[in-house]
């Protein structure tokens, strides 16, 4: 039940990209295609998986002082292995996410759990609450990639449904059609929050 | 605590240089690969691809670092060869910079005429929606049957996408620039 707890934190409640508003920037650049932002949803879980159970793991043998390095050593480590993985396996993916998955070294949410979660807890909360953090931001890009490919591309997962040549939104796909969609989706987040909490109180 | 941390740093650069080991061949092949299928796209009629490097000066260099400098000088070619054994086109990397970083054309040329068949857009960081129009056929189609002769300039013999005047400006740069070094080398290697 604690398990579960910690686990479906990070899909609603405390979802990093809609409740905490943190590790924006990949949010904001990646997500011009539904599959771009659950490509990058699903790297950044992955390696959030793995070092809040490696960190978790570590916490008795890791100095306080040190700690950060520490941290940000293991995580740097793990971005590394998917980052070269996916060059190897996937390249036409690699190739769109590109810069951005280096940058997961310095996303604040794989950090922020090292710190507040995994750096108290057992393994096995860390790894739950890694994963449901992760899914979380994945559900997250993806929705956010998905309502932009609609609009600007015309298409979902890469399946197109309007005619060719048909005029598409374009500023959806460029940087202030990332704006707009979050603002929107942050505005019914509240609306719904705000509902649940009528409901219970 | 120094200990932990260089023990961790240790650990974490040892299991790195195996991942590294073995995901490097493979992303090489992969890049190597893909530079080989897009060769097949810009020569239509190709069954084969022989690669010919052509340095400016190739005589016997003995100097390490020279030979170095010349590697980076020298031009990769890509020759078409169809079933008959005979070449019918060559295929060269042209590359200029666009409006967010450098673009890099392949031209496919026809052996026989010296006509561009078609190119294709290898690698750019264009804007998304806009500059990356680049890559569509009706842009790319604008380039072919045309030869060392013709100017490939914008406004010239080549229409701008609307909206994408550094970015198509580029692309014929590319091209144009790929297609001189290359074709001296190439016709006057022959």
């Amino acid at each position: 039940m604690r398990l579960w707890k910690d686990f479906v934190r990070g899909l609603w409640g405390e979802n990093p990209t809609f409740r905490l508003l943190i590790g924006l920037c990949p949010t904001l650049a990646v997500t011009t295609s539904a599959i771009n932002g659950m490509s990058m949803g699903l790297a950044t879980a992955f390696v959030l998986l793995c070092s809040s159970a490696l960190i978790s793991l570590l916490k008795n043998v890791i100095p306080a002082k040190v700690r950060i390095p520490a941290y940000i050593i293991v995580i740097a480590t793990f971005v590394t292995i998917v980052d070269l993985v996916m060059n190897a396996y996937m390249p036409d993916l690699h190739q769109v996410l590109g810069l951005f998955i280096p940058l997961i070294v310095v996303n604040c949410i794989v950090l922020g759990r090292a710190e507040a979660f995994a750096s108290k807890n057992s393994v096995i909360a860390s790894a739950f609450d890694g994963l449901g953090m992760g899914l979380g931001f994945t559900w997250a890009l993806t929705l956010l990639g998905a309502i932009r490919e609609v609009f600007g591309a015309g298409s979902i997962f890469g399946y197109s449904f309007v005619a060719e040549g048909a005029t598409t939104l374009g500023i959806m796909a460029l940087p202030p059609g990332a704006f707009i969609t979050l603002g929107i989706l942050l505005a019914v987040m509240n609306m719904i929050a705000a509902r649940q909490k009528k409901k219970t109180s | 605590m120094v200990v932990v941390l260089a023990v961790i740093a240790m650990v974490s650069a040892g299991i790195l240089s195996v991942v590294y080991g073995t995901t490097s061949v493979i992303i090489e092949e992969n890049a190597a690969r893909a530079l080989e299928s897009s060769v097949y796209d810009v020569l239509p009629s190709a069954t084969r691809v022989d690669i010919i490097r052509r340095s400016p000066d190739e005589h016997g260099v003995d100097d390490p670092k020279e030979m170095r400098e010349q590697e980076q000088r020298t031009t990769l070619i890509y020759q078409g060869i169809n079933e008959q054994d005979q070449v019918i086109g060559y295929a060269f990397v042209g590359e200029a910079n666009g409006y967010g970083g450098v673009i890099r054309v392949l031209v496919g040329v026809d052996e026989a005429s010296d006509q561009i068949l078609n190119i294709k857009v290898l690698e750019h960081t264009e804007t998304p929606g806009l500059g990356s129009r680049i890559e569509d056929e009706s842009f790319r189609n604008r380039f072919v049957g045309k030869t060392i002769e013709d100017p490939i300039a914008i406004n010239q013999d080549i229409d701008n996408i609307s909206g994408a005047t550094v970015s198509s400006r580029a692309v014929a740069d590319a091209v144009r620039k790929g297609f001189v070094e290359t074709s001296s080398l190439y016709r006057g290697g022959e």
